[in-house]
């Protein structure tokens, strides 16, 4: 089976050749190569080059098209810093109260700031690996958008003090992640992460992901299917269980979950939904190939044909090659 | 818990700060004591909070909400100043290289409203600035919060820092999504806090006065 085989068939709780894996990578694919991040996050080549590289190396199931949770709102006018060699940071956001957003179009992914780039690494990611592998891209989920719009504390707040305005703003966080998610299926990438960190229950009750935020993200996923995608891949960390029942209502078939999630109990709260999770990320960064091996055997050992094998969240930039490598090799020594 | 303070507890709990606002003006009427209403009031909302944030219902928003209420509260009582500094004073910051400043605010909230003096060091904070502020604020305590993983070796050099300033006595308490996937040891500090009422549990343990 090619990884994009495995991958969709584990979605589908169909047998696979074993079991599929995916590594996180993202900026450490920067790291592994030598290359400054501010660079990997500017320019399409340098990105598709070190993706290839990594997955060259370690082998796993997917490659990512993706550059930080920054993209879309610096494409709608924030002003963002970027550090030598970590991730860049909002320094202005380009909302200072949510009915502003009335103010901004959704931009357009083939020109606005660094939009492109991600297409471009898309396109040459798919142009390289045809099905070989998953060339997954990503958007950010309505949730996120909003707090990268207009920060995230007032933000919060805006959802309580100004629920009519903080609605408007998702709809048109969801109307940017539909556009660019749809482009980025276009350019090549077999499905788009939705990654909402900000929706996760640590940050705002089941109760407000319910009723305000899990209908933009059917309404996402659905636009993302209409254009192609095979499925659909919600990122949200931190304690989901109460809200993974939702998931399948929203169209969503594959669930990250994070280290701090018993994969026993997550498969308890959504029996149908493919799980991808879930080793510690910090592992990679403080543990020995050994511990993220057992880690995997323990996760393992419990799994059903629906789990993809993963870091509970990103690979950390400073990950020591040789955990990155212990995840997978642990699927190759437990499928033998 | 006062029963007279209860609607006051109730609407800090919802998070109405207006309705809170309200309530401790009806209740300065007759003359209660301002100190009263932090201890039994604002305190005692936070404690309720502190329980109902188990690790299945905490989330950021309904404590941004009663912190909000409760600060409103307490510069109504307080109008010239901060909180009174019942138990001691703290310097939070969030380390060079993190911007993420959410959890730290919210965890600076907290402590405001539980009786510490919290002195803000502000993000993308270098750790000799940490340093320098808890020598200079007298500070019993040093918290660091932080989002992601870059910042884990900035962590590890506060308690070196802090001894060579004369200053191992003051305890070093780690926080946020990065730096609690790590153990105490791992961090070189003396607590990681798994939320900021956990912090405010180990801080109240170490029965600091000012």
């Amino acid at each position: 089976m090619t990884g994009l085989e495995r991958v969709l068939a584990t979605v589908r709780f169909e047998p696979s050749d074993q079991v599929a894996v995916i590594p996180q990578i993202f900026g450490h694919a920067a790291r592994i190569a030598g290359v400054s991040l501010d660079q990997y996050l500017t320019d399409a080549a340098v990105l598709t080059r070190c993706q290839l590289a990594a997955l060259d190396r370690y082998r796993g199931d997917a490659v990512f098209a993706l550059l930080d949770v920054n993209v879309e709102t610096e494409a709608l006018g924030s002003r963002l810093r970027f550090p030598k060699d970590s991730y860049p940071s909002v320094e202005q956001y380009v909302l200072e109260r949510p009915s502003a957003v009335a103010e901004l179009a959704v931009p357009d992914p083939t020109k606005a700031g660094r939009m492109p780039v991600l297409l471009e690494a898309a396109r040459l990611l798919r142009q390289e690996l045809q099905d070989r592998v998953l060339v997954a891209g990503c958007v950010l989920g309505p949730m996120t958008l909003a707090c990268q719009l207009l920060g995230a504390e007032r933000a919060l707040f805006a959802a309580v003090d100004e629920p009519e305005a903080f609605e408007r703003l998702l709809d048109f966080a969801a109307d940017v992640a539909v556009s660019f998610g749809q482009a980025q299926l276009e350019a090549g990438a077999h499905i788009c992460v939705v990654f909402d960190p900000s929706a996760s229950p640590a940050v705002v009750p089941p109760a407000l992901f319910r009723e305000l935020l899990a209908p933009r993200l059917r309404l996402l996923c659905q636009a993302l299917k209409r254009k192609g995608s095979p499925v659909s891949w919600l990122h949200i960390a931190g304690p989901v269980e109460p809200i993974l029942p939702l998931y399948p209502d929203c169209g969503v078939d594959i669930g990250n979950i994070d280290y701090c999630v018993d994969p026993a109990r997550a498969r308890a709260a959504a029996p149908q939904l493919c799980l991808d999770g879930n080793i510690r990320p910090l592992a990679f960064v403080d543990s020995e190939p050994e511990d993220i091996a057992a880690a995997c055997r323990r996760v393992l050992d419990h799994a059903d044909a629906g789990f993809i094998l993963s870091s509970g969240c990103e690979i950390p930039l400073e990950a020591r090659p040789a955990c990155v490598q212990a995840l997978v090799d642990s699927v190759k020594r437990n499928s033998s | 818990m006062d029963a007279a303070l209860g609607t006051l507890v109730a609407h800090l709990l919802d998070g109405n700060s207006q309705a809170a606002l309200a309530e401790a003006r009806r209740l300065r009427t007759p003359g209660l004591d301002g100190q009263r209403l932090v201890v039994e009031g604002l305190e005692a909302a936070m404690d309720l909070m502190s329980a109902k944030c188990t690790s299945e219902q905490f989330n950021l928003l309904e404590i941004m909400l009663t912190g909000r209420a409760a600060m409103a509260v307490a510069r109504e009582v307080f109008p010239e100043g901060s909180v009174p500094c019942t138990r001691g004073t703290l310097v939070i910051a969030t380390p060079q290289g993190d911007v993420h400043d959410l959890g730290k605010n919210i965890t600076r909230m907290v402590l405001t409203t539980k009786g510490f003096r919290v002195v803000d060091g502000g993000k993308d904070c270098p750790v000799a600035e940490m340093v320098a502020a808890v020598a200079r604020e007298q500070a019993f305590a040093v918290l660091v919060s932080g989002l992601i993983s870059p910042v884990v070796p900035l962590v590890r050099q506060l308690r070196g820092l802090l001894r060579e300033r004369g200053l191992a006595h003051v305890a070093v308490v780690a926080g946020g999504a990065a730096l609690k996937q790590c153990t105490a040891e791992a961090l070189n500090v003396d607590y990681v806090a798994h939320d900021a009422f956990d912090c405010v549990h180990f801080l109240e343990g170490l029965g600091v006065r000012p």
